[in-house]
């Protein structure tokens, strides 16, 4: 037995009692049931999925392959943000700081960072074979290509984040990995969407345009053995790097991002998710080197034009400005997402509910990432209070941000469904006519109090609903989807002629925003 | 005495069925500095969130400025109330929170730059909030509140996180402001700022 074991053992004696056969037997039978339970459901979908790949037109496996190239970066990203080695709070306080062995004392984390990537990965092969099944002949070879694959980059990309967390060098590479991904997805897409091979074909019709698309829309049955054996060899070799690594990660990290964790762990444990979002904003901002400039001519109190009423709202409002422009990677990121839905629309053959919903979801988003300002003082009137002025003026001057950057997502986003072919016709005027009703939502979205844990539980046939949980999720969406409801009508039934729904979505799109600013309570809340 | 600008009578205050104040009196006239002393718990913060409009009372009578206070953007454009420290806002630095009080009110007591140096702040100027130690970001709380006009501070415990030299530095300021014809009620644990800042003294009693 090594000492961390000793210790583990002690901690264990003093908490709860050692593991009975009783306790062992409920495990078991707690297994049993789950995979009795969750046996046929999958089977059926995975049964269906073959089904569906089979069927799949090879047109559409560059958007395919960009979303899970996507996918697969956002799994490499939020491991780099949560550590992703972290301990438990006690851990970190007392274990970090001992002379006990540093790989002993992370020998648990790293089992889970195994298990979370094995899980990964198989989410992540299942895509691939979703991917990759209907354009290949031989279905057997795909999927267990597709299975180490996904395997390999999951749990290879959780060893180089480990790697990486103690080395700036493989730093700096994972994160130039996770944007060269990107760029590929994104590369991939247009390749393999209809303008893109458009192009590429006519500009060099025999070249190496032509030569790409036949590369991308081959690979299938290129991939076999060969790439699926330089995956899994990489995987290992990553591994073995990341156990030598985890005696070297140094303590301040660890503490970091341990730290960080026990944010998200407390977030979780009061059910707040706004939490999480501060403590990333506040990280980030702690971080961050700036320079002061002063406030704009235009809005400051000296403006010749601007009565006092206008102005301060306005001034107040320019906060959110301030920030947005201070993060020009995320703006730029955000609205590259705009080409999300035209992705989920190739990729499933035509704008279906998930392209319309992506759609929808990315519009809001766009609008609630401007509404800081409003969610501060909504959740601490502390500020507010100083500055004294009018909260309803104020909340009308922080509409005109989400609602641009909404417009301008919705817009780019409704265009390039038009050029992909998606949707034909004048689509992309329903983007500004929308907005405002996106920016009430997003404003109701940032002042909408914590989750009410203490409204009932509702037993359906599903399963017991947190009415809390609900209510909270839904408030803002309700506004937003109300104020939008011409336009996701339209996009539903895709009339020949959309004349009606846009002149339809220009009145609710303004009336929904001009009832929320005057319903809106505009007390400065009890702190 | 001249115009009294909060006017506090029996007021009777209860948390969760315990009673925190009981049977206050007290009249605070224009250009008076008043420090609110008492041990922990006796209710002093609690009196001043009262004088804020943020706790109601359950008996008794209250009104500042000629009415009964209210938490609303009229009352809080004459009103300074600095208590616990607040969410600064993302993406802003000490000097541009500054600047952004500047530019909403009308008229300013201070400049930017003078209430920079005035709070010791012009070296962090360029600095999130969030980076600052908790004496800076004291210092920068009273810094915006005393920037922007206003008839009446309330200040729970202004002294709190900051070295005597700045306490003292405070204490002048406040008297500077009670004499342009502020009024000031601050709780505070110091009496030795208090008797700095020339307070008029109330020590509350335990209601229970």
């Amino acid at each position: 037995m090594n000492d961390v074991r000793t210790v583990r053992a002690f901690i264990r004696s003093r908490g709860r009692g050692p593991t009975s056969w009783s306790d062992r037997y409920v495990s078991l039978f707690a297994l049993t049931v789950a995979a009795a339970v969750l046996a046929d459901p999958l089977t059926g979908a995975f049964a269906k999925l073959t089904a569906i790949s089979r069927q799949v037109d090879p047109s559409r496996l560059g958007a395919g392959i960009a979303l899970v190239a996507l996918a697969y970066a956002g799994f490499l990203s939020l491991a780099r943000r949560v550590g992703p080695v972290v301990l438990p709070a006690a851990d970190a306080a007392w274990l970090l700081r001992s002379p006990l062995p540093r790989r002993d004392v992370l020998r648990r984390t790293s089992a889970i960072l195994l298990a979370v990537s094995l899980a990964s990965g198989a989410a992540l092969s299942l895509a691939l074979f979703a991917v990759l099944a209907g354009s290949a002949a031989h279905g057997t070879l795909v999927l267990a290509t597709a299975v180490l694959v996904g395997l390999s980059a999951a749990v290879g990309g959780m060893a180089a984040a480990v790697v990486a967390q103690s080395s700036p060098t493989w730093e700096s590479w994972l994160r130039g990995a996770v944007v060269s991904l990107v760029v590929a997805a994104v590369l991939t897409a247009v390749a393999g969407s209809g303008p893109g091979r458009q192009v590429l074909t006519a500009v060099t019709p025999t070249g190496p345009g032509r030569q790409v698309l036949a590369a991308v829309t081959g690979a299938p049955r290129s991939l076999g053995a060969t790439p699926a054996g330089l995956s899994a060899a990489a995987a290992l070799l990553l591994v073995r790097q990341a156990w030598r690594a985890l005696g070297r990660i140094h303590v301040s990290s660890l503490l970091a991002t341990s730290t960080r964790a026990g944010h998200v762990a407390a977030a979780a444990v009061v059910m707040d998710p706004g939490a999480l979002t501060w403590a990333a904003e506040d990280n980030h901002w702690r971080a961050r080197a700036l320079r002061s400039r002063p406030w704009p001519a235009l809005l400051s109190r000296g403006a010749p034009w601007a009565r006092h009423a206008v102005s301060a709202p306005l001034a107040l409002a320019w906060h959110d400005w301030r920030r947005l422009a201070r993060r020009p990677g995320r703006l730029a990121a955000l609205l590259g997402t705009a080409a999300l839905p035209a992705l989920a629309a190739q990729a499933q053959g035509g704008l279906s509910a998930v392209a319309v919903a992506v759609l929808a979801a990315g519009a809001l988003t766009a609008a609630a990432v401007c509404t800081a300002g409003a969610r501060r003082d909504g959740e601490d009137p502390g500020l507010a209070r100083l500055f004294g002025v009018n909260p309803r003026a104020v909340l009308a001057a922080r509409a005109l941000l989400p609602a641009l950057m909404s417009a301008a997502w919705l817009t780019f986003a409704l265009g390039v469904l038009t050029v992909t072919g998606a949707l034909t016709g004048s689509w992309w005027l329903l983007g500004p006519l929308a907005a405002p009703a996106l920016a009430a939502g997003a404003l109701r979205m940032a002042r909408r109090r914590p989750i009410d844990h203490s409204m009932p539980v509702i037993d359906t046939p599903s399963g017991a609903v947190p009415t809390g949980w609900v209510v909270w999720a839904f408030t803002g969406v309700d506004v937003a989807a109300i104020g939008c409801a011409p336009m996701l009508y339209a996009l539903a039934v895709q009339p020949p002629d959309t004349g009606a729904f846009v002149t339809a979505q220009a009145v609710s799109g303004f009336a929904v925003l001009a009832a929320f600013l005057l319903g809106a309570k505009t007390g400065v809340r009890r702190g | 005495m001249t115009e009294p600008i909060i006017v506090v009578r029996d007021v009777r205050v209860e948390l969760g069925g315990t009673a925190v104040l009981r049977d206050v009196d007290l009249t605070v006239a224009r250009g008076d500095i008043v420090a609110v002393l008492g041990v922990n718990g006796v209710g002093k913060s609690t009196l001043l969130r009262c004088i804020a409009g943020l706790q109601p009372p359950a008996s008794g009578e209250l009104g500042v400025l000629d009415r009964p206070p209210s938490d609303g953007s009229g009352f809080w454009r004459d009103v300074v109330l600095v208590g616990d420290e607040p969410a600064w806002y993302p993406g802003l630095t000490v000097q541009e929170h500054l600047e952004l009080m500047h530019a909403v009110h009308r008229s300013s007591r201070l400049d930017v730059e003078a209430a920079l140096g005035l709070f010791d702040l012009d070296k962090r100027r360029d600095m999130a909030p969030a980076t600052l130690s908790t004496g800076q970001r004291q210092r920068l709380s009273l810094a915006m509140a005393l920037l922007r006009p206003s008839l009446l501070l309330l200040l729970d415990e202004p002294e709190r996180g900051l070295d005597s030299a700045f306490r003292s530095r405070l204490a002048a300021i406040l008297t500077e402001y009670a004499a342009a014809g502020g009024t000031v009620v601050m709780a505070t644990h110091d009496l030795e700022f208090a008797r700095d800042a020339r307070a008029r003294e109330l020590t509350l009693e335990a209601a229970a």
